[in-house]
């Protein structure tokens, strides 16, 4: 850090203040922390929606539907559809929402994952009631117009694409999911470049999934940094249009892992991924804390300076200069997969994903007992942290209330994870390792090794 | 858009439209273009942003028969010819088509004009 004694008074001072910028009407003393991490839900006439108050002078509001890429019913709808938000709607022009946003000095976003579309903002507290009304407007009386499809929504699809095609990690993960899910889960995150979208999607179609996405039993509105009787006030005041039923009810059968093995050829980089069936979220069905534990013991990334630090595939790794090796925990409502990520160079990923097969299949015999008292603790802290990531709590929860009514409580999930033990860990690396293993391979498939070359079941 | 027009005016007066309404439906048979087989919105000058930007947005449909529309009376122009009398165009399907897209887009540009000079007031 930089000392004290190094600063002039008024850089201390600039220093400051732009490390805990706060309002004017503000006492200067230490504020007592007027929330806590446990959401607080309620229900205005069939919406629903969580708040969670943490002190501060901004607020995250979300619109979570039901409505990522699992639930479209024809490839691209979800694409299109969060597209959508924040255009011309029945009160107002795209471009007054957008003026409007920005003279309030606020951030506008919508993004989707494989289960949750995202319409959401951030802001100054006191202007919670224009935003709400603003995600009202968005949720009911959005115009799906034709020649904005045709003018607008259409390029940012092909950007899109563009994007996904450069990256060889997202086609990976693409892959995988493809692989160990099928239809459901599986389907690509965005219509890939030879996805024939065109053929399905239009303004018609959009507002037809609109008229589902947007009904009452599937969105909820999640916010951040709102008092709560504040947030039900306003809820309950815009969102009364809302039609109660969806028009067309949005069904996913029950996620069934396959397995298997894809390859696609790459000239941009290369991509590996390894995955295997893992745990459901903690609001869902079959939520197993010992998987985060075992991404956190398997690892990759280091999480300290100047050393790999003790994650098994982070000692893997670093025999092989140039790959990068990153573990992850997905977890979905109904499944979860356990994936093992390779980027770098194809003769790198080709010497080090023998290693990482060899790492997991130790893993299931011995873990060292420090080893597993560390990855215990990282796993915990990933989650508090993850979930103190107001984005990411606000989809997690969101999404809980949506598909099982169960907000996402953080300190319940890390209470969990102090219970796992190192059986189950074993436990669990051994059952994954007896299924059918996902694997992806993107990039020089020359050099690229095969899962049965690597000792894995597929 | 295209013409400046008093129709609006006139419209808003009962009175004056009433007695107008006539004399407009007179006009605009003798103008001759219904003869032709073309609706008055095909008379719009194209040369502008506007229109041309209305006329992408027209529904394909809409955007077909207009073609033909126009082919069809072009083909009469060079024969020195009038469409047989049940071809014509009849006046209750002389109805604006292209208008409200250009009202549309004109709405739009001004609120962009309007947003651009606006003064900002501190909330109080």
């Amino acid at each position: 850090m930089i000392s004290r004694s190094a600063l002039g008074r008024n850089a201390q001072r600039a220093l400051r203040r732009q490390c805990c910028v706060q309002p004017a009407n503000r006492r200067g003393l230490a504020a007592p922390a007027s929330g806590s991490f446990q959401y607080e839900t309620g229900d205005a006439s069939g919406v629903k929606y969580a708040s969670r108050d943490m002190s501060g002078p901004t607020t995250t509001l979300a619109l979570v539907a039901k409505g990522g890429t699992r639930y479209q019913t024809l490839p691209g709808l979800t694409e299109g559809l969060e597209k959508y938000a924040f255009r011309a709607t029945e009160k107002r022009s795209a471009l007054r929402i957008i003026r409007e946003a920005e003279l309030l000095g606020a951030d506008l976003a919508s993004y989707h994952s494989r289960e949750n579309l995202i319409v959401g903002a951030k802001f100054l507290r006191d202007d919670l009631p224009y935003f709400v009304e603003l995600l009202a407007e968005v949720a009911t009386q959005t115009k799906y117009l034709p020649h904005v499809y045709h003018e607008e929504i259409i390029p940012l699809i092909q950007m899109a694409q563009k994007k996904l095609l450069a990256s060889t990690k997202q086609m990976a993960l693409n892959s995988v999911h493809g692989v160990a899910f099928h239809r459901g889960l599986g389907t690509p995150l965005h219509p890939s470049s030879s996805t024939p979208y065109t053929k399905y999607l239009d303004a018609d179609v959009i507002e037809d999934f609109a008229a589902s996405v947007y009904s009452k039993p599937n969105f909820t509105i999640v916010s951040n940094g709102a008092e709560h009787a504040e947030l039900t006030k306003w809820v309950n005041e815009f969102f009364t249009d809302v039609p109660s039923q969806p028009r067309s009810s949005l069904e996913s059968h029950h996620s069934k892992y396959y397995g298997g093995e894809e390859r696609i050829a790459h000239g941009a980089g290369n991509t590996m991924v390894i995955a295997f069936p893992g745990s459901t979220s903690a609001t869902g069905g079959d939520y197993k804390p010992e998987f985060a534990v075992l991404a956190a013991l398997l690892g990759g990334q280091t999480t300290i300076k100047w050393s790999p630090g003790f994650p098994l595939l982070a000692k893997a790794g670093s025999k092989y200069p140039g790959v990068d090796i990153d573990t992850k925990s997905l977890i979905y409502s109904d499944a979860g997969l356990l994936t093992v990520m390779l980027h770098g160079s194809a003769k790198a990923i080709s010497g080090a994903a023998s290693d990482v097969v060899k790492a997991i299949q130790g893993v299931a015999s011995q873990i060292g007992k420090e080893d597993f008292q560390k990855a215990k603790a990282l796993a915990k802290f990933k989650e508090l942290e993850h979930g103190q990531d107001v984005a990411a709590g606000l989809e997690l929860t969101g999404a809980g209330l949506v598909h099982s009514n169960k907000a996402y409580q953080l300190d319940e999930t890390a209470k969990s994870i102090d219970k796992v033990t190192e059986e189950q860990v074993k436990k669990a690396a051994a059952e994954m390792l007896k299924s059918r293993a996902s694997v992806s391979s993107v990039g020089d498939l020359f050099v690229l090794p095969y899962a049965e070359d690597l000792g894995l079941k597929v | 858009m295209s013409q400046p027009s008093l129709a609006n005016a006139i419209i808003k007066r009962p009175w004056l439209k009433r007695w107008l309404m006539p004399m407009a439906n007179w006009y605009a048979d003798a103008a001759g273009y219904r003869k032709l087989g073309l609706k008055a919105d095909d008379l719009i000058p194209e040369e502008s942003e506007t229109v041309l930007l209305a006329l992408k947005r027209l529904p394909p449909k809409e955007a077909y028969d207009r073609v033909f529309r126009m082919r069809r009376a072009f083909q009469c122009s060079i024969a020195h010819q009038l469409l047989p009398k049940s071809e014509q165009t009849k006046p209750e399907e002389d109805v604006p088509y292209l208008t409200p897209l250009i009202r549309e887009i004109e709405a739009e540009t001004k609120e962009r004009e309007d947003l651009e000079a606006m003064v900002v007031a501190r909330r109080k």
